[in-house]
């Protein structure tokens, strides 16, 4: 199992963040996307403890925490992790085509990762950018008024990197 | 286009305006602060919030000044104020643009509200899935603290004020200002049972007031160019512009700044011109998800909170949804319930529960298995979710729910079992 625990330097930033809250629990969500952002977008096994242990909570209030909110992932992510918004307004803008469209180029239903931990796809709710619909949210990354092809020759690219 | 009134959009309309500290200030910006600063009691500001009717952008429209004189006078605990910019109301996108396009606007406004209501440190609470909204907000703090605006004893005034930017991590409930203090301490965001109020118990337990991105943004406006100034724009209890976001199926979507009271149908087809491809009009969801749908025939009405909820419906975020002809009611109807199933915290039973048998109901008609008799359960279960929950939620369900079975019925009828 590979370490669990931040290097020195983002332990720096954690103090600096609980610095800035009346209580160290209180800094708990920006301390999760930490953890995942030092393990590849999810929560690897040990990671709740060490999270919490830091924190001065329990185990239970972080599991808690983790299963409510929707961007914390206790399973390996794709390394290209799609949102899709399939909402309202986007969902009859052309945004459910788009979903059905990675799922079929994909090989995958929503909620899942690709063999090859290239691709995680998942369904969205509104992203507060219903204007440039169809969109999908890559990674940080929003791609806007996205089109089919442009979707294929992105999933190409993709894929050629890797190989 | 018709031209818009600009208030909250007028320094990122100006053809290369950066949002940076020093283009903010190049035009006008950060006088409000020194002003406050420079020798305002905390009172005085708040007096002219009053006075200027500001209501909140964020959903239901409290007056501004009144809330920060919910506050009470400073004693053993600090005061907290917190922006909302959770930003999460399906069709809404207009304080994302205020963010990312003009961050020292709302980021000005919030301080001074600070400031009025003793409050020595802010959170900005931004979704989590809007790293860039995080990033250029946080830029903005560091240009503040660095140009000491922002800090200890700020331009020699012996206040300090401290402003920190709280990702979420997903979940539409955390916008409930309530279940967003929950979140804020670090717990699953479920919302609170009232009283008490935030202003008496909210954050850690301490008097917190939550206001809305635009709401803030509004606040430079009044301190600079008087209440007054503000109060003139709009109409009586409907005061100030308002960035309106619209999205569906018009020809050019976006935001759109006008008076309140600007008439709908002028919204739709002289700002966000009209619908594409010449189709018609079907329906107008006029006020997010949360709001009741209208029937093409009635959107010819002043664009306001108070002429809304005459409509029967609401201006909620200001977030308009067009739908053509072409448009299945039926379809909309099963995004948003799917939406609204899919957020519930699960603490009440009739929402919890509601919106998962409304859903299903819902889905036999997407199979073409519908009757009136099913429409009817559907109105009904619905209506059990209206007043009975902690949070505004359930009424954010039971009432557009109900309006979709009421104002479409030959919608409904198209997917009857034959
Ligand atoms: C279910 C629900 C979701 C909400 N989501 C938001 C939101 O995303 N952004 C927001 O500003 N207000 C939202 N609100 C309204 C807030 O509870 C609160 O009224 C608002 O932030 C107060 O700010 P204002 O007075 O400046 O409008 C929501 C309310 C409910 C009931
Ligand atoms: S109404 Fe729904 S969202 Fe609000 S507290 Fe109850 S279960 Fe949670
Ligand atoms: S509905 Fe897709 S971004 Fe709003």
């Amino acid at each position: 199992m590979a370490k669990v625990g931040f290097s020195d330097a983002v332990l720096k930033e954690v103090n600096a963040l609980f610095a800035r809250y009346p209580k160290k629990v209180h800094a708990l969500l920006p301390l999760l996307h930490m953890a995942q952002r030092e393990n590849a977008g999810w929560l690897p096994r040990g990671w709740e403890q060490y999270v919490a242990d830091l924190c001065e909570t329990t185990l239970n209030h972080v599991r808690g925490v983790v299963t409510f909110y929707n961007m914390y992932k206790t399973e390996p992510v794709g390394k290209y992790h799609i949102l899709v918004c399939t909402c309202l307004p986007c969902g009859l803008c052309g945004g459910t085509e788009v979903l059905e469209h990675l799922e079929h180029r994909l090989g995958i239903s929503a909620g899942k990762t690709t063999e090859d931990g290239l691709f995680s796809l998942e369904d969205a709710q509104c992203l507060a950018a219903c204007d440039q619909a169809p969109l999908m949210l890559v990674n940080e990354n929003l791609q806007k008024r996205i089109t089919l092809e442009q979707i294929d020759r992105w999933i190409d690219e993709a894929r050629a990197k890797k190989a | 286009m018709a031209q818009e009134t600009l208030l909250l959009l007028k320094n990122m309309r100006t053809p290369g305006y950066t949002g940076d500290l020093s283009a903010y200030q190049k035009a006008g910006g950060s006088k409000a602060w020194e002003k406050v600063l420079g020798g305002m009691k905390p009172a005085q500001v708040i007096e002219a919030v009053k006075a200027s009717a500001l209501r909140g952008r964020g959903g239901a429209g409290f007056p501004c000044g009144m809330k920060w004189s919910f506050m009470p006078p400073l004693g053993a605990k600090p005061h907290y104020l917190v922006c909302n910019a959770d930003e999460s109301e399906p069709g809404t996108f207009k304080d994302h643009l205020l963010m990312l396009a003009d961050p020292h606007q709302f980021l000005e406004g919030m301080m001074i509200g600070c400031f009025s209501m003793h409050s020595h440190h802010g959170y900005i609470y931004i979704r989590g899935e809007s790293q860039h909204a995080i990033r250029r907000v946080q830029g903005a703090i560091d240009e503040l603290y660095k140009a000491k605006l922002l800090g200890r004893n700020i331009r020699g005034s012996g206040f300090d004020l401290d402003l920190t930017v709280h990702p979420g991590a997903g979940a539409y409930i955390c916008g409930e200002e309530t279940a967003m203090l929950d979140s804020l301490e670090g717990k699953r965001g479920q919302p609170r049972s009232k009283p008490p109020f935030p202003a008496q118990s909210g954050f850690n337990a301490c008097p917190t007031t939550v206001n809305n991105v635009e709401t803030l943004a509004n606040v430079p406006f009044i301190l600079t160019q008087g209440p007054e100034a503000f109060a003139k724009l709009g109409r009586p209890n409907n005061t100030g512009t308002q960035c309106i976001s619209i999205s569906g199926h018009v020809a050019k979507p976006g935001v759109y700044e006008v008076e309140m009271g600007h008439n709908l149908k002028s919204l739709i087809y002289e700002y966000a011109g009209g619908i594409r491809g010449g189709k018609k009009l079907k329906a107008v969801i006029p006020g997010g998800a949360s709001a009741g749908i209208l029937r093409a025939d009635e959107v010819d009405l002043p664009y306001d909170f108070d002429s809304l909820a005459k409509a029967g419906t609401m201006r909620g975020s200001g977030a308009i949804m067009v739908f053509d002809e072409d448009t299945d009611v039926v379809r909309l109807a099963e995004r948003t319930i799917r939406f609204f199933n899919h957020e519930s915290c699960g603490q009440c039973t009739p929402c919890r529960e509601g919106t998962f048998w409304v859903k299903n109901m819902i889905r036999q008609f997407m199979d073409d298995a519908g009757d009136g008799v099913l429409a009817e359960r559907i109105h009904r279960a619905a209506g059990q979710m209206i007043g009975t929950t902690i949070c505004a939620f359930g009424d954010a369900v039971g009432g557009p729910m109900q309006a979709f079975v009421r104002k479409f019925p030959e919608e409904f009828a198209k997917h009857y079992a034959s």
